[in-house]
């Protein structure tokens, strides 16, 4: 329980927004946050967590909006001063030397820029004091890049706690740590709540959030959802929040399925660190059918995806039918070569045989191909030589879609295929996806945006912590 | 680019159209210059297209000198122990024997990147240092010359060498091979299927691996095909210009054909201009440096210049169009 509640909030944000050009990062949010208390902030990417992280630690400005430190304005846009004042920053990615001594990079913070002769040890002092305070052995001479993670972020803190601290603000720090390592640091972040300061929390693991915060705020599309006690909520509730209604997937009757073209039985995937992200799992997907897969991001639904399009290892057994398109999340690394022609990036995944002759190319029938594929797909393009770069983000998805389509594939993986669009380019993909249903292709169809499932999918999963559930959060799993 | 010459010419103190107008003498008045010209043309052009393969891929090929040096080994060797074949398809065999030796040698930059994670910008620099080592080690070992007194390989006989068309000039019919791989190396990187491949490789490896490209394959390939042009490059003066090996044998060659490659745009007739362009600047500036006392070190000045020009122009573009973005 948190030490005597004190009525006067540290940290006032009053009514702040901040745009990035069209998009409203945060919209007209207020929220308090007290001293002696561990308070969550949550939300999906892009809620708009990170942009208020950021103008709290001054590496962001807001647009509207005050901001009160103590009762006295917070000198927003200049993070040394607000370090000063002692509101520090645990970034997600570690802002430490690898290379470096644990020493060496808790003195980084506290050299100036005089000619003095450097003690690394009088530097390092008031971080290593904190580290004897909190009960943790930090070995000085280790070179950090040797450390496990979870010690890196220790000296990642110490290095912010150094110093008077009022507010340490930590952005998504479980993300990398293993479950001890959790346990570790939550015990550490209630002896600062006891000390008194003011812990702000960025994650998005709703146990997580139950076990440690004391109270949570949601953020949705830069929207403020709300602000409730721990005590007075539970997971169910701030999924809710923090996706908004759990729409009604209606099974669609009138369309019947065909044979089962997709068949994974105890599929396990490893993501690129090694650590099994989809464990085990089984599923079927039947001609025709769209099949989501709901839930939050980073539960293993790229790697799933890459598994299925044949571009990462799995073990468990996987049928699979011959022609597989692949609608990759990020298109602009994984799915066009930017710096190649329009035409070029529409044969990106095969050149069509109409258009080649043994090993060469035939630069008419590409053009014409190019012509007829730009008009199918409506992509506004001037010529078909344009490079990729010059297009639209709705523009170069539709390349991704029409290349993968045109090949009348058997199964459509497609990875927040929406992700970034506007309305009308959103519109467009989930009518080119549900006609290749029709056609008779299953789609897997792989979503954080839950009413993009409730649209398109005929059966809706939820992935999380490895596995498939029914349900979009099961707690406790 | 005259503007470039002039401007350097003016900075060393030279009279501007006076070094000019004997730059162009050198490079393109009369049969023997251009002769001249061409004939520095053809390693630039053939080694230029090497480095416009690699990079395209995006392998960062530095060791064009290296694979160049290799090419003219592997062309000493053949003549040597292949000797009692006929002339003329010796030189064939020469030939090929440089693409070969040429060709692993990148191959091998482009395996240690491949399966090592060795950078190619490192891999092929330390591999020039090999290839000129290797170089002076067969010059003093088995490409001796007979007599065993001087470290040189023996001089090909006349019937060998590649066919001259006239007496008066050293121009050979490598220049024509120049030609033909600047039409093949265009003709691959734009109609064929491998070659859009090794572009997509080039622009986007994560978009390539996506769309099941076998990346890491077709990287080696690349740097196979660059070597072997650098190898062709080294084998062609070999059997067309020089006749023989000795320590100096390649004049940096190799590393010269990035900046021609640069300066073509990376594309290869680009190249095959620009090469024409420093083979003229090679030709003018050894005229040159018999009627001034600076002579040489012009040459290198003015190729910086073309290329650090060559760099403004393509910054000032990109800038451009960047801001029609923002």
């Amino acid at each position: 329980m948190p030490p005597e509640p004190r009525t006067e909030a540290l940290i006032q944000v009053r009514a702040v927004s901040k745009s990035y050009g069209a998009v409203r990062a945060l919209d007209n949010v207020s929220v308090d946050f007290l001293s002696g208390e561990i308070h969550a902030v949550l939300g999906e990417n892009g809620a708009g967590k990170s942009t208020l992280m950021g103008i709290l630690s001054g590496f962001v400005s807001p647009d509207q909006g005050d901001i009160l430190f103590d009762g006295s304005p917070l000198p927003t846009g200049r993070p040394i001063e607000i370090r000063q004042l002692g509101v520090k920053m645990v970034h997600q990615h570690f802002m430490l030397v690898p290379q470096f001594l644990v020493s060496e990079n808790l003195a980084l913070g506290e050299i100036t820029g005089n000619l003095t002769p450097l003690s690394l040890a009088e530097l390092s002092k008031l971080a290593t004091g904190k580290g004897t305070e909190l009960g943790w052995n930090v070995d000085l001479q280790k070179i950090v890049l040797e450390l496990p993670v979870g010690a890196q972020q220790r000296i990642e803190i110490l290095k912010a706690l150094a110093g008077d601290s009022r507010v340490l603000i930590l952005d998504e720090p479980t993300a990398v740590l293993s479950p001890d390592e959790i346990r570790d640091l939550f015990g550490v972040l209630r002896k600062l709540r006891h000390q008194g300061i003011a812990v702000i929390l960025i994650a998005h693991k709703l146990s997580e959030i139950m076990a440690v915060a004391d109270r949570v705020t949601v953020l949705r599309k830069g929207e403020l959802i709300a602000t409730s006690l721990i005590g007075d909520t539970n997971e169910v509730q701030l999924a809710e929040w923090m996706v908004g209604d759990v729409p009604e997937f209606a099974k669609d009757g009138e369309r019947s399925f065909g044979e089962v073209l997709v068949k994974a039985e105890k599929l396990s995937v490893n993501d690129d660190r090694g650590v099994k992200v989809i464990d085990s799992v089984d599923f079927e997907i039947l001609a025709g059918q769209i099949f989501g897969l709901g839930g939050v991001d980073g539960n293993g639904q790229i790697e799933l995806a890459e598994a299925l399009a044949g571009v990462r290892d799995y073990d468990g057994v996987l049928t699979l039918p011959d022609n597989v398109a692949y609608i990759p999340q990020d298109r602009q690394t994984d799915g066009l070569a930017l710096g190649l022609s329009v035409a070029e990036n529409l044969m990106l995944s095969g050149v069509p045989s109409e258009c080649k002759w043994g090993l060469f190319i035939r630069p008419a029938l590409v053009r014409d191909y190019a012509q007829r594929m730009i008009a199918e797909y409506e992509i506004k393009v001037g010529k078909e030589t344009d490079t990729a770069k010059s297009l639209s983000g709705g523009n170069q998805q539709k390349i991704v879609v029409a290349r993968n389509l045109a090949q009348n594939p058997d199964l459509i993986i497609a990875v927040n295929p929406t992700r970034g669009l506007d309305i009308r380019a959103t519109d467009y993909v989930h009518r080119r996806l549900r006609e290749a249903a029709e056609r008779g292709a299953a789609v897997l169809l792989i979503s954080t945006d839950l009413d993009e499932l409730s649209a398109l999918a005929d059966e809706t999963k939820y992935l999380q912590s490895g596995g498939i559930n029914d349900q979009f959060l099961v707690a406790n799993a | 680019m005259v503007l470039v010459l002039a401007l350097t010419f003016a900075a060393f103190g030279l009279d501007v159209p006076a070094s000019l107008a004997i730059m162009w003498k050198g490079a393109f008045s009369d049969k023997v210059a251009i002769a001249r010209t061409l004939v520095r043309a053809t390693p630039l052009c053939l080694a230029g297209l090497g480095i416009v393969v690699a990079w395209r891929a995006g392998m960062y090929n530095i060791g064009g000198e290296g694979q160049y040096v290799l090419g003219g080994i592997g062309g000493a060797f053949c003549a040597k122990f292949l000797s009692s074949f006929m002339p003329s398809v010796l030189s064939i065999f020469i030939l090929i024997s440089g693409i070969i030796c040429g060709a692993l040698f990148g191959a091998l930059a482009g395996w240690l990147y491949v399966k090592r994670g060795v950078q190619v910008v490192i891999s092929t620099i330390l591999l020039n240092f090999l290839a000129l080592l290797t170089l002076e080690w067969t010059l003093r070992g088995p490409l001796q010359e007979s007599k065993k007194q001087t470290f040189v390989t023996d001089t090909l006989p006349n019937e060998v060498m590649l066919m001259r068309f006239d007496s008066g000039t050293d121009l050979h019919s490598g220049v024509f091979i120049a030609l033909i791989a600047t039409v093949l190396i265009w003709v691959f990187l734009r109609y064929t299927i491998p070659g859009f491949h090794l572009r997509v490789v080039g622009d986007s490896p994560d978009a390539a691996r996506a769309n099941k490209l076998p990346v890491g394959a077709i990287q080696i390939r690349a740097m196979a095909i660059s070597g072997g042009l650098c190898g062709l490059a080294g084998s062609v003066d070999y059997v067309g210009l020089t006749g023989r090996l000795a320590d100096g044998y390649s004049q940096n060659w190799g590393f010269i054909a990035i900046p021609v490659a640069l300066l073509g745009g990376l594309t290869p007739i680009g190249t095959l201009g620009s090469a024409t362009y420093f083979g003229a600047l090679f030709a003018g500036s050894e005229v040159l440096k018999r009627s001034t006392p600076i002579g040489n070190s012009v040459v290198p000045a003015v190729q910086g210049f073309a290329v650090l020009a060559y760099i403004a122009i393509l910054w000032a573009l990109n800038r451009k169009t960047q801001r029609r973005f923002d």
